[in-house]
């Protein structure tokens, strides 16, 4: 009984982390642009200290664009190397379990 | 000057804190509790023995290389101050730190008022505080107050130690006399102790101070020869001395006799950040660049970067441009960092120099290097908080004559916030010598007014920014959604209020030629009409894009001779909207020239929807000539695919897919979608070579992964024209290229109706060889019920051996429910009913959802007494379901209705949560305008990036701000149950826990039902926080909801001791114990144990000594091995002990223990119990149940 997503809203998501401080949105979203359709990039910033958190998750618009992405050895932006790898699906309902377990009830 | 080690601090913390748990160990042993009373005191005993503060003066001087000298001594003297006011009892101790700290900081002062302090302070000074004043005196070059100093010390018998001599050394020194510094040593040797490392670092230092490099060297080779030796620390200690005294020049000299031992590189920095500290960072450099550099495995790829600490100490001491510049090339030239000038930019940044980091920009610019506009971020929200108005212009100004136009998130996140309305603002800027008329700033101006704005203002603003007109359609449409939004939240007697205010305003549009897209003038229409002004319905149809308005128009720019692309193309998407064909072509044969992209595009696509397949290619090619690069979006590339697939031009189709492909065109679901419509509409037009060309070519182009879906064309082509063989052949193609059997079940219901056996037996021979038996006799199953041969069927399911496959007989029933198949699916429920392991209740939920459907509720209530015959257990949805088709139809339900809350709510929830538009959705639905809103949110026409663009600053604070909004404009307005719960769970998370409390209180108050996840999250946060109180506040406002919305008691329990845990939860522990509750008690140590777990087990043994009379030991040892995870030395030690205390040692114990040494390759000492285990696990639960109903 998952909450299951209609399948149009799928997006093929990144987590991108050890983003340099001197990228922001547009820089990520034009370099992920030539792997596929970059549909979001969602790059949060603290609002405390105006530096972005180092981390982002780009969503691919096709499997494609994410398999593309995921195939090159090494992502470098600004000549420095950035982490990269695959999504694992956030699920609201696994997430609830979980913590279901740690309140040990 | 001798550094104190870090290490012996350390050692001086733990056996404080060792101190402290004795005591408290103690203490529980003698009394067997402790309390919070006596836990106070000891903690106010440790501040007044003050060995605290000891380690808090130690820690003034030479740890603080970061610290200029005064500042260190400050400190200190602040915290002797305050230490001393809270009641701190100093002893010789402190006051010998205090002089260590003054040495180490080079700090001035009278050794002889020192000693008259003590004397005041009845402090007897000892051989160290002697020492230290020697020191003192002999930095000052004082021979005359050092000697008083040793005279003090002769006549306590004091011994004179190597420090003394050191001391002296520098003291002749200082005073320039070499040759007694010299003397000293002849003298020590004289007084029998041999000089050490101490002494000659004093002599170096002395030489060093000189600049006597010569002696220096002198003394060093004399130093190996004698095969003696300095430590690297000396000799950085030497080069300090060079550089104080002005002779950098020789550092390099020191440099090269480095050996670089282990800690070379810490107190190598250390030295470097003093000396940058102390202004000589010329030096500091120098030492920086003589660190080994460590050997970089992939060179190529990972840049390291060295020197940030040295770059980000001279930000913070405020170097000059220029010398950090010059570090920076240097830096950047020795290869040793990748990105010198962007990390002092950051630097400068983080510590908001503001002036320093708009300077840096400069160079960086000037140095080619991309600036951008989050740059300026750090700055920007430092004078956020301080509201400072002239910083952030200020910034604003640099940024743009660096040529970076702010965007539209530097507005609206760190601008637009400090200005209350934007006239004043653009007034600013326009005073300031910024633009004011920028992109980014009018589109953050609109956004600011979506959320904070009111009427007159954006009125104001849409006026006065002439912009968004210009250039359609996006902000077109952005203000036509505008106006929807902003007229949809406003309440009725606020638009007849503002009729006069909207009247001016949509004129005022009209006369900025501001047109809106139909679609949402018709939704502004449809509300105004709710709201009862006609009046004004007038009006806003000016702002409508009519076709002969268009018409007029264009003749009028034409007449005018002024550039008619835009009314052109609007003039074509309308009569594109009218599905004028004819007209719109002879449009845009007349004005051919002006035609621009978008125009084409829409005609292109309504000759598709006219079926011209000959002039939608025409215009296709004219585009392409007037520009090649032009690419079409998805739809209307598939409206071509499919006009020219229907019209046999399949070249032409298959060239369109590759265009689809080239030009890199998004492939979405809805495309995919799509493709299986054309296919599948030219599988029932018979086309085989059509679908087989197609479906070939999406697939080989990758625009389509093979799916069952899209491989149903491929068969249905011939069964569309009863070619049963062909569609076999088909299928069993389809698996072999893509694993895939479509539509097998209609072509055995076919084969059995043709009684064709031969090829039924080919067909299930295949299905059972490539899917195993149990599938085929599925799939002959539902073909044999679905022709209506319930015989065979029955014969079938009676397959000995056959199980139920849960995911097949659902996907029978659904199709049977899909296609009102009632006879069909009770056949197959009452068929089922012997099958091994099928879900009785699963069945009869599925027969009772087609009698929903179908409203016959007489069925459903045979179906409740069918239900009892078979005594079948309904789940609560199940006779949810039957109710609620009793109900529909006037009948009584005989039973209790389960309440209806869980599932439903989490699950729109976990929607909302992934679905920030269906958020706002949601919430204007409680709204008056719901149907309109709903509409414009999901229909197609309507560009859906800006709505999420309009609404985006919404998003994350989207509870309050909606909430404010719709409670002033909407009457009676209130979030619903799971909004509520969802506000309570943002609440949380940004700490407003009292917020979420009385959020809670609302609910409740208004009798609406919270998600228990909110009350779960509200719950642990208040444990995190060890508010106790709060948490008995919330368990008894949920007391009656608990059990009805699944909430555990245990989840008070639990996170009570969790809060209680965050106290100190002794306390609690023996208040249980002594109240007799042992069950909580063992529970609390759980728990603890449960914390701690993955702290080695330490703290539980410690536990242990705390509590040696724990009732019953045996559990608390299970606890502790279950804890040690595969610490095999700690475990046989417990069970050594075990041993020796008698305790019973239990199967599970003993399984636990066997498993654990056996995993580690130890021998077992004694008989392994031979069953799993779980099986002891049960064993003992089921024993304790069997006491537990003994005792009762």
């Amino acid at each position: 009984m998952a909450a299951t997503r209609g399948s149009s809203r799928r997006v093929f998501e990144l987590f991108v982390s050890q983003i340099h401080w001197t990228l922001a949105t547009k820089e990520l979203r034009d370099y992920f642009a030539q792997f596929g359709t970059v549909r979001k990039c969602t790059l949060p910033f603290d609002k405390e200290t105006g530096f972005h958190k180092g981390f982002c998750w780009i969503g691919f618009s096709s499997e494609e664009g994410l398999r593309n992405a995921l195939q090159k050895e090494s992502h470098i932006l600004d000549g420095i190397k950035l982490q990269v790898q695959q999504q694992k699906r956030r699920s609201f309902r696994s997430q609830y379990t979980n913590e279901g377990e740690t309140d040990m009830s | 000057v001798q550094e104190e080690p870090v290490l012996s601090v350390q050692n001086k913390q733990a056996q404080h804190f060792d101190w402290a748990l004795n005591k408290l160990d103690s203490s529980v042993r003698r009394t067997g509790r402790i309390t919070r009373t006596l836990l106070l005191r000891i903690f106010h005993d440790m501040c007044r023995t003050g060995k605290s503060a000891l380690l808090l003066l130690r820690s003034c001087g030479s740890l603080l290389p970061e610290v200029p000298l005064c500042e260190r001594t400050e400190l200190a003297h602040m915290i002797w101050g305050k230490l001393q006011d809270l009641g701190a009892v100093y002893d010789a101790s402190h006051y010998n730190a205090l002089l260590k700290v003054y040495l180490q900081n080079e700090h001035k002062f009278s050794p002889t008022e020192f000693l008259s302090k003590m004397e005041e302070a009845n402090v007897q000074p000892n051989r160290v505080t002697y020492q230290r004043l020697i020191a003192a005196y002999c930095n000052e070059g004082d021979i005359e107050g050092a000697s008083k100093i040793l005279g003090f010390m002769k006549m306590k018998e004091l011994p004179i130690t190597e420090a003394v001599f050191s001391s002296l050394v520098t003291g002749h020194a200082r005073t320039g006399d070499m040759e007694n510094a010299e003397n000293i040593f002849s003298v020590m040797r004289d007084a029998g102790i041999e000089p050490g490392p101490d002494t000659y670092l004093a002599l170096l230092n002395a030489y060093a101070e000189k600049g006597d490099i010569n002696s220096v060297k002198q003394i060093l080779e004399k130093i190996e020869k004698m095969e003696g030796y300095l430590m690297d620390r000396d000799l950085l200690q030497v080069i300090y001395s060079l550089a104080k005294a002005g002779y950098p020049q020789y550092v390099p000299d020191i440099l090269s006799q480095m050996r670089y031992e282990r800690g070379y590189i810490p107190d190598a920095m250390n030295l470097s950040l003093n000396l940058i500290t102390q202004g000589l960072e010329d030096t500091a450099f120098q030492v920086f660049k003589s660190f080994p550099t460590l050997p970089s495995e992939n060179h190529s790829e990972t840049s390291m970067d060295y020197g940030n600490f040295f770059l980000q100490h001279c930000v913070h001491m405020d170097k000059p441009l220029s010398k950090l510049k010059q570090f920076c090339d240097e830096l950047k030239e020795a290869n040793m960092h990748s990105s010198p000038l962007q990390f002092t930019l950051y630097c400068a940044l983080e510590s908001k120099k503001a002036a320093l980091a708009i300077n840096l920009m400069k160079t960086m610019k000037e140095e080619g290097l991309p600036l951008r506009p989050h740059y300026s971020w750090p700055l920007l929200v430092g004078y956020q908080k301080e509201k400072n108005v002239q910083g952030t212009i200020g910034v604003l100004k640099a940024m743009h004559e660096l040529g970076v136009e702010p965007d539209v998130e530097t507005y609206t996140n760190y601008v637009l916030t400090n200005f209350d309305d934007i006239q004043t603002f653009r007034a600013l800027l326009q005073e300031n010598g910024c633009p004011f008329e920028t992109e980014g700033l009018s589109v953050a101006a609109l956004r600011h007014e979506a959320i904070y704005g009111t009427l007159e203002n954006i009125t104001e603003l849409l006026y006065k920014d002439g912009r968004y007109c210009q250039t359609p359609p996006g902000p077109a449409e952005a203000v036509g959604y505008f106006l929807y939004n902003l007229i949809d939240s406003m309440s009725d007697s606020e638009v007849q209020a503002k009729e006069e205010h909207l009247r001016q305003y949509f004129h005022q549009l009209k006369k900025m030629n501001v047109v809106i897209p139909t679609n949402i003038y018709r939704g502004i229409r449809n509300l105004l009409a709710a709201y009862h002004v006609p009046e004004l319905i007038k009006v806003c149809g000016y702002i409508n894009t009519e076709v002969s308005a268009l018409e007029e128009e264009l003749e009028k720019l034409k007449a005018e001779k002024q550039p008619i692309g835009n009314v052109l193309k609007q003039l074509i998407v309308a009569l594109c909207a009218e599905e004028n064909m004819q007209k719109a072509l002879e449009v845009k044969a007349k004005y051919e020239p002006d035609m621009v992209v978008g125009g084409y595009a829409a005609l292109i696509n309504l000759c598709c929807r006219h079926d011209n397949v000959e002039d939608a290619m025409n215009l296709k090619e004219e585009v392409f000539r007037k520009d090649s690069s032009v690419a079409l979006d998805t739809n209307k590339y598939l409206a071509l695919v499919k006009v020219l697939g229907k019209h046999g031009r399949l070249e032409d189709a298959i060239n369109i897919l590759k265009e689809i492909k080239e030009k890199d065109i998004p492939i979405k679901d809805t495309t995919v979608t799509s493709f299986f419509h054309i296919l599948n509409a030219a599988a029932m037009r018979g086309e085989v070579e059509t679908v087989n060309r197609l479906h070939e070519s999406i697939l080989t182009l990758g625009l389509a992964k093979p799916s069952t879906n899209l491989c149903t064309p491929l068969i249905t082509v011939h069964l569309e024209k009863d070619d049963v063989p062909s569609a076999l052949e088909a299928t069993i193609d389809c698996y072999k290229k893509y694993g895939k059997m479509p539509r097998l079940h209609d072509i055995l219901c076919r084969l059995i109706e043709q009684g064709n056996t031969e090829l039924l037996q080919k067909a299930m021979d295949f299905v059972s060889q490539e899917r195993g038996e149990m599938m085929m006799l599925y799939d002959i199953f539902f073909a044999f019920l679905n022709t209506g041969k319930y015989k065979e069927a029955k014969k079938i399911i009676e397959t000995p051996g056959l199980r139920a496959r849960p995911g097949s007989l659902q996907w029978f029933a659904e199709k049977c429910i899909a296609t009102n198949q009632m006879e069909t699916l009770e056949n197959m429920v009452e068929m089922t009913q012997k099958l091994f392991e099928c879900d009785r209740d699963e069945m009869y939920y599925y027969l009772l959802k087609l009698c929903k459907i179908s409203n016959d509720w007489r069925k459903a209530e045979a179906t409740w007494t069918k239900m009892q015959e078979e005594n079948v257990i309904p789940r609560a949805r199940t006779l949810r379901l039957l109710a609620d088709t009793l109900k529909n139809n006037g009948q009584e339900v005989p039973f209790d209705v389960p309440e209806i809350w869980y599932e439903d709510h989490v699950e729109s929830a976990s929607v909302l949560e992934n679905n920030p538009e269906k958020k706002v959705l949601m919430l204007c639905k409680k709204g008056s305008v719901q149907a309109v809103s709903r509409s414009i949110f999901c229909s197609n026409i309507f560009n859906i990036r800006t709505v999420v663009f309009i609404i985006s600053p919404w998003c994350s604070t989207i509870y309050y701000r909606i909430r404010s909004i719709a409670e002033t404009h909407i009457k009676g307005f209130t979030l619903n149950d799971a909004a509520s719960s969802l506000l309570i769970i943002t609440q949380v998370r940004r700490d407003y826990l009292k917020d979420a409390i009385s959020t809670l209180k609302k609910v409740l108050e208004s009798d609406m039902v919270p998600m228990s996840l909110a009350v779960i999250r509200l719950i642990q946060a208040l444990a995190m926080k060890g508010d106790l109180e709060s948490i008995c506040t919330v368990e008894k406002m949920v007391e009656n909801l608990a059990t009805s919305i699944g909430l555990s008691r245990m989840l008070f329990v639990n996170n009570t001791v969790l809060a209680h845990i965050k106290k100190p939860a002794t306390d609690l522990f023996l208040q249980y114990v002594d109240a007799g509750r042992v069950d909580d008690a063992r529970f609390l140590l759980q728990v603890i144990i449960y914390q701690e777990r993955n702290s080695s087990g330490q703290k539980i043994k410690t536990l242990l000594d705390l509590v040696p009379d724990f009732p019953d030991m045996k559990i608390v040892y299970s606890y502790l091995l279950k804890s040690l995870d595969n610490d095999v030395v700690s475990a046989k030690t417990l069970f050594e002990k075990m041993k020796s205390e008698n305790i019973h040692t239990d199967e599970i114990f003993l399984k636990r223990l066997a498993v654990l040494l056996k995993n580690a390759g130890e021998p077992v000492p004694f008989t392994e119990p031979p069953e799993s285990f779980h099986f002891y696990v049960n064993k003992l639960t089921q024993e304790r149940q069997e006491i537990s109903s003994h005792a009762e």
